[in-house]
């Protein structure tokens, strides 16, 4: 479906910024089609990243857009922030690293529940981009 | 007159009254904090004239530039013992370094009749202040040493009274912990509850850990320690008295004593320790019988 | 804001509908556990209907939360999981809640009172006086 290409980047200053930025995630989710499993999914995955903006950088930013094409329907979201950063990586896309909520926990969580994840962090931030993809469905 | 001989001569000028002077003086600084029956104060001057005629040959040999006061020579044993009774009966450091204060004082006082000059008085007064002084600060560390000793022996025996293992019934035992657990007190601890288990063949052990003041993760530890090994002996354990501050604190370090039942109040850990041996606590019916 | 904290005898109620700050869920859970103690409540039911969301975060202080109740001595349950919050849980690979969990109040309540039935100070203590503390 090619549709106007919707997008909105919000600040990520509070936590009330979360509960924001993962309506608008699942709204667009919705108005793209997404099945409400899969709104969940992204809603949560935003819930995760944007906290980890909140408790470590202070604030960010998080951009949500429709990245459809024709043959999919495709939702990219990426927040970013100019925090600390995540020292190793690595280490914290593995699972069982600071499962006690520790800098980037919730990280291999997140990259379960969506088709492609990157994330680049260092010193002067940390940027993470998720895509959620979904072949159009035969009505 | 060179110091050594000034000094003898100090010390025997009015030499029968130096004790007694010696003893005004303390008695009239202690009087506001410490007084003293006729005994005490007799077993005092017997430990006073002592500490003198151990002190008199060291004052009289020949002055150096700096003193060094052995800790293993007689003074220093006299001192000691004197010292010791004093912590034993709580008398205040402070009270007891002026013991050698107030001697300085008395010792003074005769070098300054005795002194035909100004500089033969320096030269004595400074070396009787270096000697006088490496004693009072010795009275004090021995004090101290003291003091410490009988705080840990104190703190063995309150131990020791603090962990009893008790028969709540046949077959139950209760186990009150009371203040810090450390890894001695926990490990007295456990061999007295398994032993105890033993010999009563308990079937349920009820830790009540309502005096523990502080509950974080070396004192988790222990006690899951003990509950371990307790339960190797087929003991079920009961767990009571967790405050809800402690609560909230276990659970943010992680800790969350899972096979064992918990409860908040002593009276429902004993019912369910009853149960679990078969019995209950049931009210009287009017008859004086057991209601059913 | 306050979480309320409903009693339904010696069971407390209480519902999460909203995101919890760190400081709301420190103050709900020590709410929570001295009210626990206070009343020597015999069963906890945390709802958590109106969540449509559970991240990692919100799971642990969840989870703390059945913990913390549970060393107090009272039984816990989880209910109305929403089916998609449960879906995503399960593929994040979150330790699922340590409690029991209900689909729904109703059954939380059912589950509950089967639990606290097995209870020796449940049944044995009610004959009792009970304590000024727990009218």
């Amino acid at each position: 479906m090619l549709g106007p290409q919707l997008s909105e980047t919000l600040p990520i200053n509070n936590a009330m910024d979360i509960v924001s930025a993962r309506r608008t995630a699942r709204s667009l989710c919705q108005q793209l089609g997404f099945s409400n499993a899969d709104q969940t999914r992204l809603a949560t995955a935003v819930s995760e990243l944007t906290r980890n903006v909140i408790q470590y950088a202070g604030h960010g930013e998080c951009l949500i857009e429709d990245c459809s094409d024709e043959l999919s329907r495709r939702i990219r979201v990426c927040v970013r922030d100019w925090g600390p950063g995540i020292a190793d990586v690595e280490q914290a896309l593995q699972d069982g690293f600071s499962t006690s909520g520790g800098l980037g926990a919730g990280l291999p969580g997140t990259r379960r529940l969506v088709d492609e994840f990157t994330i680049l962090s260092d010193h002067e931030g940390t940027r993470v981009t998720i895509v959620l993809t979904r072949p159009y469905r035969m009505r | 007159m060179d110091t050594s001989s000034l000094l003898k001569q100090a010390l025997d000028y009015r030499a029968d009254s130096l004790l007694q002077d010696w003893t005004s003086h303390v008695i009239a600084h202690w009087h506001s904090q410490h007084s003293l029956n006729d005994y005490e104060q007799h077993n005092l001057q017997q430990r006073m004239t002592v500490i003198v005629q151990a002190l008199t040959p060291i004052l009289l040999r020949t002055p150096v530039e700096r003193f060094e006061f052995d800790p293993e020579c007689a003074l220093a044993e006299e001192v000691r013992l004197l010292v010791g009774e004093q912590a034993r009966s709580g008398i205040q450091p402070a009270q007891t370094s002026y013991l050698i204060i107030a001697l300085k004082q008395v010792l003074t006082q005769r070098l300054i009749a005795v002194a035909p000059s100004v500089a033969e008085l320096s030269a004595a007064l400074l070396w009787l202040e270096q000697v006088l002084d490496r004693l009072a600060l010795f009275s004090f560390e021995a004090f101290v040493e003291t003091r410490e000793r009988i705080i840990v022996q104190q703190s063995l025996s309150l131990m020791e009274l603090s962990t009893p293992v008790l028969r709540l019934w046949h077959q139950v035992l209760l186990l009150p912990l009371v203040g810090v657990l450390d890894t001695a007190r926990a490990r007295q601890l456990t061999e007295r509850l398994l032993e105890a288990v033993t010999r009563h063949e308990a079937l349920v052990t009820i830790i009540d850990v309502t005096g523990v003041p502080v509950l974080d993760t070396s004192v988790a530890r222990h006690l899951m320690k003990t509950i371990d090994a307790a339960r190797l002996l087929g003991t079920s354990i009961v767990m009571t008295g967790i405050s809800p501050e402690g609560a909230q604190t276990l659970t943010k370090l992680g800790i969350s004593f899972s096979d064992v039942t918990s409860r908040a109040s002593l009276r429902a850990g004993i019912a369910e320790a009853l149960y679990l041996v078969g019995r209950r606590i049931s009210p009287i019916g009017q008859n004086g019988d057991v209601k059913p | 804001m306050k979480i309320p904290i409903l009693r339904l005898g010696r069971i407390l109620l209480v519902s999460i509908q909203i995101d919890l700050t760190d400081n709301d869920a420190m103050q709900f859970q020590s709410d929570l556990v001295n009210l626990v103690a206070e009343t020597e409540a015999l069963g906890v039911a945390i709802d958590i209907t109106a969540l449509d969301v559970v991240d990692s975060y919100m799971a642990r202080v969840i989870n703390d939360t059945a913990s913390m109740v549970r060393l107090l001595g009272a039984e816990v349950v989880i209910c109305g999981i929403q089916p998609f919050v449960a879906l995503t849980l399960v593929e994040m690979g979150r330790d699922l809640f340590g409690a029991d969990c209900t689909f729904n109040l109703s059954q939380g309540m059912d589950k509950l009172h089967a639990k606290i039935a097995l209870r020796a100070d449940a049944r044995y203590l009610e004959e009792d006086d009970a304590w000024p503390s727990a009218q």
